[in-house]
């Protein structure tokens, strides 16, 4: 048996490698925007002119706040690319549910007879 | 047998079967003695649905027979499917295969997660036990393994029998879960060095799509559970047109779940057939590219394809379309999988092994399994053969023909590996034979019955409808089978009291399993092997040049130093929790204190796991000896179970959606929710991630006052996030918006309450770690463990993030 790892591609990065995370101040600034994007939010709410345009708006803004405690707060952004290769895929998933739920109940088979 | 067997026998100095005494099983972590546990319970198992089988077929025997009340008869083919499924084919293809033979495979000494492990079987143990425990309390589950809404309702089914069927799918779908999450971290993060994913041997491979589909499987299910449970225990109504649901719904999670799950099951096998195929025939797998790709094909497909189980519902056109297209699809990478079979079967030189034998009449009676459930795609052909026998045919040939068979293949493969015994040769051909001509006589002729319009879930038929003939041939050739599986048992009692000692590779195999002795030691590989190709051990043994063995590669340990490895220490806890977790679902039947009882007896055991090993939250993979995988097993198990969490409330989101609007009374979202409070709570769910990553910045700096001090805080936003909620409800319900109001009140409260109680699971775990720390229990170098904890905090609120924005602000405008 050859015991030299360099020939091979799987040869694992050091397991403990310290990863750069975010600062103090970076965590106080990620703070500060989902503030404001769930104030906007809510300000969206509550414009009668944007009620039309009210469902993308909200899609946007609650991505965006979910995206940022994603990356920062749960480092996937300062992680090993592997743990957003597995959380992704089974988020994708997850949309798909919803999706497919509100596609063949709520689309497909219309509203119930009423009483 | 044209096998070159080496001469003389190597064993193991510390053999794992042999090791401590009896009562060492039951706090054992390692995986191949869970693996055995596994395998004698879905024996049993097997061993009780195969007479419920034999009951029906005699019932079925003659026309207007009366072995069987239809009572007696309904409980029968509900459990017999429901333990076939959930407690013989599941934990034989992951439970047993999986453990014996994966980590050994990728060169592992053993699985990510032992204690977790342990934990999935006893759980399992536990869950099948219960569910059959109702026999004593008036009768078995009756409703068929599908449970299909609103047969299951309290309305339709009253007593106990469908309760212990949905809690016991409850709990055998958390013991699923966890087993499934072990394996993918395991697969992921644990393969031996050089070992890529290209150079994995295929079982491997099934194994590793299989338990992604577990993941994400199980949570839809786990959702469509709870729904049943609380329409049985709470009234509401889900699945009942009263309050303008649909029982439509159960239907879609419980095949959103279904037909990954029938994967779940056949994924194991092909990975088993894949590996005896190559090995009997003397060559290398065909196209082992295309194999691995088709798995992970086919299990990508399989979570598109569920509604081919719901044409006759009518969904509509364009439904049954992109149903029957999807489901037409998946038929060509399981074509890919048979033709690489075939081809490398061409031209083999064969040995004749009883394995091998099982592993042709697989690929034979597999395809023709496959081959009707092409035809049943087509919506139009498909009303024509639904509920009747037809499917009968086409899933046993799938799963019994197919999945069985190979796992009996794989069992003659493995056995001598897991015992250190060979089997006798004869008594497997007369096992063999026997099995596989009585399988083909009982359920070959079911695709006449099928056609000639008999009924699948009938307990009798009238005469005269020229059915009677077939039935009885049936019914002998189930007899016929069974005494095949009986000369099993005897094969095996046979080998363990006088087969002769197994050498290391008795078969010249291919992969890592053979290069250490039979049984293997406690630790597995003395090295951990270092892997350059596909085939690593075959690559070991003859490298390139096929004629020269290089001498007996295993017994190379047997020469060796006696290795200093750490094996993971045996631990009470795993057993503790499942116990607790089973006297939960015994409270929710009988009495709810004991349900209480339960929930504390799981807490105690979660935290003695947790800080059992003083080296929690080091490296214990270092104490291992094996401090080379590329990332913290641990982590990767938390993403994971976040990534599987997602879909769990997915289904959850995915309901509320789906009824939105279909309220026959209100007051609905739109007249009650209040967004100014709500608001509020948001800011502080928000504020409160913020202060958990202080907290862990804390730990990390070594400041554990700070990092403390911070934890308080954030479990204190989380208290004042649960008050306001509590708030919330408590004035929904004085406006009476209760639970069983309409359908709003049941989806908001069910979604929003699933929510809050993971906050408070959250304000849960701070606290414990918070408290741990005055005693000096999370020190800077156990950071992880607050780690994990934080991340399980931003995922409750990037979940309340969607809630907000989808069910608060959303439903005000929406739905007028
Ligand atoms: C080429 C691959 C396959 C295709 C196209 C296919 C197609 C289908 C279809 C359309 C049905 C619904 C029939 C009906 O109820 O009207 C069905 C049922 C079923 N299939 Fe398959 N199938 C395939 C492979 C498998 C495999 C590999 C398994 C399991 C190992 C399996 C197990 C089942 C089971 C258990 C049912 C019946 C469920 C029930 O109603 O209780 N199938 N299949
Ligand atoms: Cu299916």
């Amino acid at each position: 048996m050859s015991n030299n790892p360099t020939a091979s591609p799987a040869e694992p990065v050091h397991a403990h490698e310290e990863v750069p995370r975010g600062t103090i101040k970076a965590y106080l600034e990620v703070a500060g925007v989902l503030t404001v994007l769930t104030i906007l939010e809510i300000w969206a709410f509550y414009v009668p002119s944007l009620q039309p345009v009210l469902i993308p708006i909200l899609l946007v803004l609650s991505g965006a706040k979910f995206a940022l405690v994603v990356m920062f707060y749960m480092h996937l952004k300062y992680d090993h690319l592997a743990y957003t290769g597995i959380f992704g895929p089974l988020l994708a998933l997850a949309g798909f549910i919803v999706i497919a739920l509100m596609i063949l109940i709520a689309y497909f088979m219309g509203s119930p007879p009423t009483a | 047998m044209a096998v070159a067997v080496p001469k003389e026998v190597v064993k193991a100095r510390e053999n794992y079967l042999t090791e401590g005494g009896l009562l060492s099983w039951l706090v054992t972590v390692d995986h191949k003695r869970i693996g055995v546990m596994y395998g004698l319970t879905s024996l049993a198992f097997m061993g009780l649905a195969g007479f419920e089988a034999l009951a029906m077929r005699i019932q079925l025997a003659q026309p207007n027979n009366h072995f069987l009340s239809a009572d007696l008869y309904n409980q029968f083919f509900t459990m017999h499917g429901t333990t076939m499924i959930f407690l013989v084919i599941m934990p034989l293809g992951l439970g047993f295969f999986g453990n014996i033979a994966m980590p050994l495979q990728i060169g592992a000494r053993d699985v990510a997660f032992p204690r977790l492990n342990a934990l999935s079987y006893w759980i399992f143990l536990f869950g099948a036990l219960f569910m059959y425990s109702s026999f004593l309390f008036g009768g078995l589950p009756d409703a068929g393994w599908f449970g299909y809404a609103n047969l299951t309702e309290r309305f339709f089914t009253p007593g106990s029998r469908e309760d212990f069927w949905a809690i016991g799918l409850l709990i055998l779908g958390i013991s699923s879960i966890l087993g499934a999450l072990n394996f993918f971290v395991t697969i992921v993060n644990m393969r031996a060095p050089g070992m890529t994913f290209m150079r994995m041997p295929i079982f491997v491979w099934n194994i590793l799509v299989a338990s992604v589909l577990v993941l994400v499987a199980f949570p839809p299910l786990t959702v469509g559970l709870v729904f049943l449970v609380m329409d049985r225990f709470l009234g509401t109504h889900f699945y009942s047109t009263v309050a303008g649901a649909t029982p439509i719904l159960w239907q879609h999670l419980f095949w959103l779940f279904g037909h990954p799950e029938v994967y779940i099951l056949a994924l194991p096998a092909f990975g088993i057939i894949s590996e005896v195929i190559p090995c009997f025939s003397r060559k290398p797998l065909f196209g082992y590219a295309a194999m691995a790709y088709a798995t992970a094909l086919i299990g990508f497909i399989s979570y598109g394809v569920w509604g081919h189980h719901m044409f006759a519902t009518g969904m509509g056109p364009i439904a049954d379309a992109a149903f029957a297209l999807s489901t037409m699809a998946i038929a060509i990478p399981t074509g890919i999988k048979v033709y690489s079979w075939v081809a490398t079967l061409w031209r083999g030189n064969f040995v004749w092994t009883t394995s091998f034998l099982y592993a042709l009449a697989f690929v034979v009676q597999f395809t023709l399994g496959g081959l009707t459930g092409v035809m049943h795609a087509q919506p139009p052909i498909d009303l024509q053969q639904t509920g009747s026998y037809f499917i009968v045919a086409h899933f046993h040939y799938v799963l019994g023909g197919g999945s069985l068979f190979a796992f009996l293949a794989g069992l003659y493969y493995w056995w001598p590996k897991m015992t250190g015994r060979m089997m006798n040769e004869k008594l497997g051909r007369i096992n063999f034979w026997l099995t596989c001509i009585g399988f083909n006589m009982t359920f070959f002729p079911m695709h006449f019955l099928g056609l000639g319009g008999m009924p699948r879930r009938i307990y009798t038929y009238g005469a005269g409808l020229h059915w009677d003939f077939w039935n009885m041939f049936c019914t002998i050739g189930a007899f016929v089978m069974a005494t095949g599986i009986l000369f099993l048992l005897i094969a095996m009692v046979e080998s363990l009291t006088r087969g002769p000692e197994a050498p290391a590779d008795p078969w010249d195999g291919r992969t890592l399993e053979w290069s250490i002795p039979s049984p293997p030691p406690v630790y597995n590989f003395a090295e951990i092997p270092h892997v350059h190709s596909k085939d690593a051990f075959w690559e070991m043994k003859y490298g390139n040049n096929p004629g020269h063995k290089v001498p007996e590669v295993a017994a190379e340990h047997e020469a060796g130093h006696v290795p200093h490895i750490h094996v993971p220490a045996p631990s009470m806890f795993p057993i503790l929790l499942a116990a607790g977790l089973a006297l939960c679902g015994i409270g929710a039947v009988a009495w709810l204190r004991i349900t209480l009882v339960g929930l504390l007896i799981v807490y105690l055991a979660i935290v003695g796991i947790g800080f059992e090993y003083p080296t929690y939250g080091e490296h214990p993979s270092k104490e291992r000896g094996d401090d080379i995988y590329p990332l913290d097993s641990r982590k990767v198990g938390m993403w994971t179970f976040i990534g599987s969490e997602s879909l769990f409330f997915a289904s959850l989101i995915g309901t509320y959606m789906a009824y939105k609007g279909r309220d026959l009374i209100g007051p609905t979202a739109k007249e009650i929710l209040e967004i100014p409070l709500t608001s509020f709570s948001t800011f502080v769910l928000l504020m409160s991630s913020l202060l958990m990553v202080l907290a862990l910045a804390g730990f990390e700096r070594g400041d554990i006052k700070a990092g403390r001090n911070w934890l308080f805080a954030t479990a204190g936003l989380g208290c004042i996030f649960l008050g306001g909620q509590a708030y919330e409800f408590n004035k929904f319900y004085h406006e009476g918006v209760t639970l069983q109001h309409n359908l709003f009140g049941q989806t908001f409260y069910t979604l929003v309450g699933f929510h809050g109680l993971h906050v408070l699971l959250g304000v849960i775990w701070l606290l414990t770690l918070a408290f741990a720390s005055f005693k000096d229990m999370v020190p800077k170098k156990r950071a992880l463990a607050v780690e994990f904890g934080g991340l399980y905090w931003h995922f409750v609120d990037i979940v309340w993030i969607v809630i907000f924005s989808l069910v608060y602000l959303m439903d005000k405008v929406t739905g007028a």
